[in-house]
């Protein structure tokens, strides 16, 4: 019975010495959405059992190997005892319960966490390899004075404070996932039509920089398939939309910059002379490329041209075709086109 | 130079000269059918020269089969021969020679599975190795050395990916090799038969396994793939040739694990020595029959989601491919179905060696011997149901995630009884502790890590934050580590002496442990750590911002040590095989039948059957035997312990 | 095998477990193929030739018919009956295979690249003809192996394993038909 007692002493010491570690510890990032603050509730239950079993399981083993081992010189065999129904059905039915009670906690957690707000904000996320676009409805006056929907894109994430927000994210390629560690939820983002698009709602409630990083394996350049997050107050927000509401009003060239980034193009095609996924834009224009079937043409205006609409027409020597995606003759405006050529133009 | 007239040698050979000949097969079928072969179209040839290596890899594994001679007898009744009754091997050849060839005894079986798993096992660790260098600090500084990219001719994010996927099955394939080599060995010893129910369907799921692994690692020379060891679709249909390479070589060792596993079974129910009731097993026999249980059904799932893979790669059908009116989903439910109930593979018979070690190290029964046998049924018949958890985040039908939630926190009751059970075999017992129970215990308190970070995995909230990261890998190498790999070495330390009739050396194999398992701990905990603050999974390089430099450097010096003491453990088994002390009897003073008969074992386990007469783990108890051993079979000091008079 | 040399019988009910252990594994895979017909086709189906359909698939019932006959005949040791019953078997496999294989899969007005449908049709059908084709070679050898007198009333092992397979294959096609020429509205 003594040992009995010690060892339930030492359970008790360490499960409250290992809980009160893990639920202090900073062992979760910053806590910036409404989602975050349930997740990190659940949590620490998770904590505290894993503290109490944890503690159970070693202890007892850790007090049996110290006090139970063979001495010096003994022989014979341990006590006889083969089992015991009551103990056994105890060890049973106790765990049933408390997983029982965790799941129903589970649950509701998961309810919590997915609740809707008729309110939210909605924004389209757009995952290719290995870049995200975010694409917002925002009302314009035109000078007319009519009041017009029109979509800003973007490859900056900007969240209002305290407003939810729907995500409703869709894939070019293959599967991606989007995740902010300080939101915590995740949702994978899916290739396909319009049945494969997923939701995901957020509630940012902690102004702040975060990064929206890409959860599941998409090739080559997952790892760096981040995009910035901004959580801003809701004056901010709506000024930042009205800002970025408009038509591109600057040169071509600042345009086709515009474009390049938010599109994607330049997360595979370099600036600076380095080769990427993409061969480097940095003096491409107007000199000689030598492609995978062993012939050379000239860089010239129909070359861009056809390198963005239709990739794998001409693929550059060394560079895998098809990673490239095809669509962009749907995605982007022949302005839009011709202003990104316009931008490559002018790298030399 | 007899080793080149080895059944090894010839069916590598017959598999080289097969893959070139069906690559001119594919090759001719196609121009009959006025396929092309070959285009200036860049994309179109990839696709051609794709089919013709696959043509030619399929046709090169059979070669092998044929070449290596384990389809001998088979063939030989396809054409009207008789069947040779007569499985023994040929007295006049060396006895080395049987490892290296078609051999029937179950026992050669065994060390061929073991150590075919042990070199897969080096081989997946050199992989981590490298890649673990490479994360040892933010940046991309070390698989961007010109010699890999010289040599594979691949950069460094795509070789950390093919590394990385690559490590994650080869490891698998190493784990099915090992449990392959636990069962062959013992479960026929155990229930005291002399062979398996099917001995040359039992050589051929030891054999396509040698073809099946060559294929799965040359996969790094067929330009790599980027998917994971998961394969998901569409980036497996995109991902470069040695994609096809990994789905061919874990179908074929698929093919073994389900050939391997409908042996056992059938060994179990047929062939147990007179009086050996399913509850009078050594508990080892119950692991690995419901081990095989999942492995003969669920195998399927995994063979048919990489078959389906491989047809939308080659003829373009639109399984999964949602443009094509496919669905990327149902690719995971095919694979989930088998590769969670697959972690039960590897972890139950880990667990059955656990509860056979420690009674036999604290002298005490196996407390709740019938409770502990039933568990792993019930951990397997609820691993069929729980598959779906890991895709809480995969934007599958929203109304399965908490039926399967429910599910996956139940898989903890069943685990609970076998953690609770251990603790009370050790509870007032007389422990000791050679390596083998080191090995036993460092297990038990791994697996425990694994077992209570499962939970917050399975609550959907808080997966939503894990899943996809660092977490989740610390998760599973703690249950892979604590359920495979430490019973593993374990058994391997245990039974060395029935093996090899020699003693291993005890200081190394503490050495061994205790290095072992400090590192896996740094390891596991580092893991586990990044992993809550938002280390994704699967990256070549990670934000230096986030903090995580200084943890990744200590996991990767906890990988090198790891790797270090696999390297003295091999060298342990291999000089004490040698020149290890003898140890011909039963030196762990167990009750078990295999160790009542000489060490090694004999050709035939036992020239006359042997009658249980009693519990097997009544340690403790006067005048219980277990078993009663015929003199021609026993050795004569065993006799004594095995009737438990001593 | 081992020394201790064991009896027919003993070796005869391993056999037979194992054998109904690997079809058991293998119905998995037919499972798994009906599953994926389920979530990508649901309630439609390929748009296919009702005509054939019946036909192939009352030649592979027929045929099952004459595998029991054969079957029946060996054990009653009537080896001229079951020569001619399993030849007949073997006929009707081959034809079904040619049915599905050489017909039905040059007149389907899709390809295997064509969409779920051609995905779903060419797999769920592939996979069973090459089961088919596996029974027909195992028939092909027990027939051929009967001519060489191997199988007698009390030992024909090779003649039942290879019947429960064939009926195995068979059963799985009235599934299969039902899934891919029955259920649903054709696309």
């Amino acid at each position: 019975m003594v040992h009995f007692v010690i060892v339930g002493l030492l359970v008790v010491a360490s499960t409250l010495g290992l809980g009160l570690f893990l639920t202090n510890a900073p062992i979760l990032p910053l806590q910036a959405s409404e989602q975050a603050i349930t997740v990190d509730w659940l949590f620490n239950i998770h904590w505290w059992l894993i503290a109490f079993f944890f503690s159970l399981i070693t202890v007892f083993i850790l007090y049996s190997v110290f006090v139970f081992r063979r001495k010096r010189g003994e022989r014979g065999d341990g006590k006889y005892v083969s089992h015991n129904d009551r103990l056994e059905i105890i060890w049973t039915a106790i765990p049933i319960g408390i997983v029982l009670i965790l799941a129903v906690i589970g649950a509701s957690t998961l309810a919590d966490v997915e609740r809707r707000d008729a309110n939210a904000l909605t924004v389209d996320v757009y995952a290719s390899q290995w870049v995200w676009r975010f694409e917002y409805t925002a009302e314009v006056q035109t000078e007319a004075g009519e009041t017009i929907l029109t979509a800003v894109s973007t490859d900056t994430l900007v969240l209002p404070k305290d407003r939810q927000v729907l995500l409703r994210m869709r894939s070019a390629d293959v599967i991606h996932s989007f995740w902010v560690p300080e939101f915590r939820i995740k949702q994978d983002v899916l290739p396909g039509g319009d049945e494969f698009v997923r939701e995901l709602r957020i509630t940012p409630n902690l102004e702040g920089l975060y990064k929206v990083r890409c959860a599941e394996l998409c090739g080559q350049l997952h790892y760096a398939m981040l995009a910035d997050v901004q959580v801003v107050t809701p004056a901010e927000f709506d000024a930042w939309l009205a800002e970025n509401a408009g038509d591109c009003n600057l040169g071509d060239e600042q345009c086709g910059q515009r474009w390049a980034t938010t599109y994607g193009c330049t997360a595979c095609h370099s600036l600076t002379g380095e080769s990427g996924v993409g061969p480097t834009w940095l003096g491409l224009f107007g000199h000689e490329v030598s492609l995978s079937d062993g012939s050379v043409v000239t860089a010239d205006l129909e070359y861009l041209h056809t390198s963005i609409v239709d990739p794998n027409a001409q693929v550059v020597q060394g560079f895998q075709p098809g990673i490239m995606p095809q669509d962009f003759a749907v995605r982007l405006t022949e302005e839009q086109i011709q202003q990104i050529i316009a931008f490559i133009v002018s790298l030399q | 130079m007899r080793f080149l007239s080895t059944g090894l040698v010839r069916g590598l050979i017959a598999q080289i000269v097969g893959t070139v000949v069906g690559m001119a097969l594919t090759m001719a079928i196609r121009v009959l059918v006025g396929l092309p072969v070959s285009s200036t179209d860049a994309a179109l040839q990839q696709h051609i020269t794709e089919v013709h290596v696959v043509g030619g890899v399929i046709i090169g594994a059979m070669a092998f089969m044929v070449g290596v001679g384990v389809l001998d007898e088979w063939l030989g009744w396809a054409r009207g021969k008789p069947i040779n009754e007569n499985i023994d091997p040929d007295p006049s050849k060396p006895n080395w020679m049987r490892y290296f060839g078609v051999d029937f005894d179950h026992k050669v079986i065994g060390v061929q599975y073991g150590v075919t798993s042990i070199l897969l096992l080096g081989i997946g660790g050199l992989m981590a190795v490298l890649f673990r260098t490479e994360l040892a600090q933010s940046g991309i500084t070390f698989l961007n050395s010109d010699i890999f990219e010289i040599m594979l001719g691949y950069n460094s994010e795509h070789l950390f990916n093919t590394l990385m996927s690559l490590h994650g099955m080869v490891m698998i394939a190493g784990n099915l090799l090992g449990i392959g080599a636990l069962m062959n060995y013992l479960v026929p010893m155990m229930i005291g038969a002399n062979d398996m129910a099917f001995p040359r369907l039992n050589s051929f799921a030891f054999w396509i396994n040698v073809p099946g692994a060559l294929i799965l690692v040359s996969s790094m020379f067929f330009g790599g793939f980027d998917t994971g060891w998961v394969g998901y679709p569409p980036l497996s249909v995109r991902a470069p040739l040695g994609m096809e390479m990994f789905l061919i070589g874990v179908y074929l060792v698929g093919l073994s694990s389900i050939a391997g596993a409908i042996n056992v079974i059938v060994t179990v129910f047929t062939m147990r020595a007179k009086g050996m009731t399913m509850f009078r097993m050594p508990i080892f026999v119950w692991a690995a029959l419901a081990t095989s249980i999942i492995q003969f059904t669920a195998t399927q799932m995994i063979g048919l989601s990489f078959q389906l893979v491989m047809l939308e790669r080659l003829f373009g059908m639109g399984f999964f491919d949602a443009t094509a009116g496919g669905d990327p989903i149902l690719y995971q439910h095919l694979f989930w179905f088998y590769s969670h109930p697959a972690v039960y593979v590897f972890i139950l018979p880990g667990l059955g060696i656990i509860s056979e070690l420690l009674p036999v190290f604290s002298r005490k029964p196996l407390f709740g011997y019938k409770a502990v046998a039933m568990s792993s049924l019930g951990i397997a018949l609820i691993g069929f149901f729980v598959w779906a958890h890991h895709m809480f985040a995969s934007g599958m039908s929203p109304f399965l995630r908490v039926p399967f939630m429910y599910a996956t926190l139940l898989v903890a009751v069943p685990t609970g009884v076998k953690f609770f059970s251990w603790v009370a075999t050790l509870w007032e017992g007389k422990l000791e502790f050679p390596t083998p129970m080191l090995f036993a215990l460092g297990s038990v308190v791994i697996f425990l890590l694994g077992g209570v970070t499962g939970p917050p995995l399975g609550t959907i909230a808080t997966d939503l934050h894990l899943h996809d990261t660092y977490f989740v890998v610390g998760h599973f190498h703690d249950t892979m580590f604590g359920g495979f790999v430490f019973p593993f070495f374990a058994a391997l330390y245990y039974w060395f002496p029935k093996l090899t009739g020699r003693m291993y050396n005890e200081k190394l194999g503490k050495w061994h442990f205790w290095l072992m398992w400090g590192s896996f701990m740094v390891l596991s905990n580092g893991m586990l750590l990044v992993g809550l603050l938002g280390m994704r999974r699967r990256i070549v390089d990670y934000d230096p911002a986030l903090g995580f430099d200084f943890t990744h450097l200590l996991i990767t010096i906890a990988a090198f040590a790891i790797f270090l003491s696999v390297v003295l453990a091999l060298y342990n088994f291999i000089r004490s095989a040698r020149k290890g002390p003898e140890a011909k009897d039963n030196v762990w003073n167990s009750r078990s039948p295999e160790w009542h008969i000489p060490s090694p074992a004999p050709l035939h386990n036992f020239p006359e059957p042997f009658e249980v007469v009693g519990e097997p783990y009544d340690y403790g108890k006067i005048d219980s035997p277990y078993v009663i051993m015929p003199a021609a079979s026993a050795t004569g000091h065993a006799h004594a312990a095995a009737t438990g008079k001593e | 095998m081992s020394a201790i040399a064991e009896s027919y019988a003993v070796k005869l009910g391993r056999n037979r477990l194992g054998l109904w252990l690997f079809l058991f594994s293998d119905l998995f895979v037919f499972v798994g193929l009906f599953v994926a017909r389920v979530v990508l086709l649901g309630g439609q189906r390929p748009d296919l030739d009702q005509t054939l359909g019946i036909i192939v698939t009352v030649m592979l019932l027929f045929s099952s018919f004459f595998m029991n006959r054969a079957e029946i005949e060996m054990a009653h040791g009537n080896r001229p009956a079951f020569l001619r019953n399993i030849f007949i078997t073997m006929v009707l496999g081959l034809i079904f295979l040619v049915g599905v294989v050489g017909v039905e899969w040059q007149v389907a007005h899709f390809g295997p690249g064509d969409g779920a449908q051609g995905a779903v049709f060419y797999a769920m059908t592939g996979f069973h003809a090459f089961h088919v084709l596996t029974g027909v070679i195992f028939l092909f050898i027990v027939w051929n192996n009967g001519r060489n007198g191997h199988y007698s009333a009390e030992k024909h092992w090779g003649v039942e394993a290879c019947a429960i397979y064939w009926h195995f294959v068979d059963v799985v096609w009235m599934f299969f038909y039902v899934g891919l020429y029955l259920m649903g509205n054709p696309i």
